[in-house]
C-alpha cells in the first residue's frame, strides 16, 4: 500500500482484510462518518457557528445541539454529553461523586480505565468476584457492598458496572445490579461501551443513573470520541459550571461545564459521530441478526477439534474469547513460525485483527460482517486446520 | 477558480468514499452483486462528470 505522506502509509485494511480485532468492529466509520472526517477535519471545524453561550451542545450549526437531545432520547436517559471517549465519561462521574478514601464497587472484570478514574479521584477500588459463568450477578454485588460497609463503615459511593465486558463478551445483569444498588441508595453507572450503539439501549429501564458509551468502540465514530449521558436528578451535579473568578481580572466563564473542561469532543470526531447516528439507530434494530451471526461463526468454529470458546454460551454478543490451545497451539508449538504461523495463514486467506502470534486464548469480533464474510471467515478457519492434519467435524 | 469547482471535488471524494465502502463491504473476494455493480458505475459517472467540471472551470 502506497505511503499517505512521508512514512504514514494508508491504512486500508477494512477496505483489504476482514478484520476480527475485537475491539474494532463496531467502530469502523460509516461512508457518512468519512464524508464528515473529510470536510471537518480542520482543527476548531466546528466553531464557525458558534455564537452565545458559547459552549458546544449548544451550537445550532452543524445541529450539534440537536444531536445532544436526540442521543439522551435514544439511551433512554434526560441528558447527554460527548466525551473524548468513554473513559472520560467515567472520570467525570467519578470526580463528581467520589472523595479521598472513598470505596468504588467495579466488576472483576472493568476496564482498566473504570480503575484510571477511581485512582485519580483518590478513590478506591472494590472489585465484585465473578460467579462460575464468568458473570457478575446481583446477589454477588450485595455481598461486596455489605463486606465493604464491614469493612469501612461507609457505603460505596458508586458502582460502576459493565453492561457487556470487555474480556469475553458477557453479559452482565445490569438491571438486576442497578436495583441492588437503587436499595442501598448507591449511584449506579453503566458501562456500556460493548453495548450502546450497537444494540437497544434505554438506561431509564436499566434503572441507571449514568451511562456510558463508547464512540470508537460502538458508535461507528473515530477515535477519542464517547457518551455520558444521565438523569434529570444527576446532570446538576455532573454536568454542573463553573464558579470560578478571577482573582486580578474578575473574569468567570459561567456556562462551561467543569467536568467537560468547557468543550469536549469538538471537530471532525463530533461531526462523523453525528454524521454515523442515523445508521446508528438503525443498526441497533438488527442487533439479533448480528447475534446470530456470532452464534453461527462459533458453531463453525467449534467443529475444530480442540476448539473452545471461553466466554458464556449461546453467545449474545459479537465479541467471544476463544481458546484454541487444544487445536492450533498443538501445530505452533512445532511450527518454524511458531504461533505467528497462524497469523501468516489467515492474512495469505484475507482476514486480519486476531491477536498475532498467539494460539491459545485470543478474541474475535464478528460484528458488521456480512453473511458471506462470517462464511468465508468460517470456511477459513476450517482450511487452515484441515491443512495441519486438524480434524473438522 | 470558481466555488463550483470546489464543490465537484468534495462531491467528487463523497463519491470516492462510497466506493471505498463498496469495497468494505465486499471484501476479500470482491464478488460484487448486481446492485454494487450499478452502485460501481454510478460512482464512477458521478466522477467523471465532477472531474469534468473541475477541469472546464480549472483548465479550459
Amino acid at each position: 500500500m502506497k505511503q499517505m505522506i512521508e512514512d504514514i502509509e494508508v491504512r486500508a485494511r477494512e477496505e483489504l482484510f476482514i478484520n476480527i480485532n475485537p475491539i474494532q468492529a463496531a467502530g469502523r466509520l460509516t461512508p457518512e462518518a468519512m464524508k464528515a472526517i473529510i470536510a471537518y477535519g480542520d482543527g476548531y471545524s466546528t466553531c464557525d457557528w458558534c455564537k452565545k453561550p458559547f459552549r458546544l451542545d449548544k451550537i445550532r450549526r452543524p445541529p450539534i445541539n440537536e444531536f445532544h437531545l436526540e442521543l439522551a432520547k435514544f439511551v433512554g436517559m434526560d441528558q447527554a454529553r460527548v466525551f473524548p471517549g468513554a473513559r472520560r465519561g467515567f472520570q467525570a462521574v467519578v470526580s463528581s461523586l467520589v472523595e479521598k478514601g472513598d470505596s468504588v464497587i467495579v466488576s472483576s472484570l472493568a476496564h482498566y480505565t473504570e480503575f484510571l478514574a477511581v485512582e485519580d479521584a483518590g478513590g478506591i477500588v472494590k472489585e465484585i468476584p465473578l460467579n462460575k459463568e464468568n458473570v457478575i450477578t446481583e446477589e454477588n454485588t450485595a455481598q461486596k457492598i455489605e463486606k465493604v460497609k464491614r469493612e469501612t463503615g461507609k457505603l460505596p459511593k458508586l458502582i460502576m458496572m459493565d453492561h457487556f465486558d470487555y474480556m469475553l463478551g458477557n453479559e452482565h445483569n445490569i438491571n438486576g445490579i442497578a436495583k441492588v444498588a437503587k436499595y442501598y441508595d448507591i449511584p449506579f453507572l453503566a458501562n456500556c461501551a460493548y453495548s450502546m450503539g450497537v444494540m437497544p439501549i434505554n438506561g431509564r429501564e436499566m434503572g441507571a443513573d449514568f451511562l456510558v458509551g463508547s464512540g470508537h468502540k460502538s458508535f461507528a465514530s473515530p477515535a477519542p470520541s464517547g457518551i455520558l449521558a444521565t438523569t434529570a436528578e444527576w446532570a446538576d451535579k455532573v454536568f454542573r459550571t463553573t464558579q470560578m473568578v478571577g482573582d486580578v481580572t474578575g473574569r468567570k466563564f459561567g456556562i462551561k461545564e467543569v467536568e467537560m473542561m468547557g468543550c469536549t469532543l469538538m471537530g471532525a470526531n463530533l461531526i462523523a459521530m453525528m454524521a454515523s447516528f442515523p445508521r446508528v439507530r438503525e443498526r441497533v434494530k438488527h442487533w439479533d441478526d448480528e447475534v446470530k451471526k456470532s452464534n453461527y461463526f462459533i458453531d463453525e468454529f467449534l467443529k475444530i477439534e480442540g476448539n473452545k470458546v471461553l466466554s458464556e454460551m449461546p453467545r449474545k454478543h459479537t465479541l467471544t474469547k476463544v481458546d484454541t490451545t487444544g487445536s492450533f497451539d498443538k501445530i505452533a508449538r512445532t511450527h518454524k513460525r511458531r504461533g505467528f504461523f497462524f497469523s501468516d495463514e489467515l492474512k495469505k486467506r484475507r482476514i486480519v485483527g486476531e491477536f498475532q502470534g498467539a494460539t491459545r486464548q485470543w478474541k474475535l469480533n464478528t460484528y458488521g460482517l456480512t453473511w458471506d464474510q462470517v462464511k468465508y471467515l468460517a470456511q477459513t478457519l476450517h482450511d487452515i486446520a484441515k491443512k495441519y492434519g486438524i480434524n473438522v467435524a | 477558480m470558481t466555488e463550483k469547482a470546489v464543490e465537484e471535488t468534495f462531491v467528487a471524494l463523497f463519491a470516492l468514499t462510497d466506493l471505498r465502502q463498496i469495497f468494505r463491504d465486499a471484501k476479500p473476494t470482491y464478488q460484487f452483486n448486481s446492485e454494487q455493480k450499478k452502485q460501481i458505475r454510478e460512482i464512477i459517472e458521478k466522477l467523471r462528470k465532477s472531474l469534468n467540471v473541475i477541469e472546464k472551470e480549472l483548465i479550459k
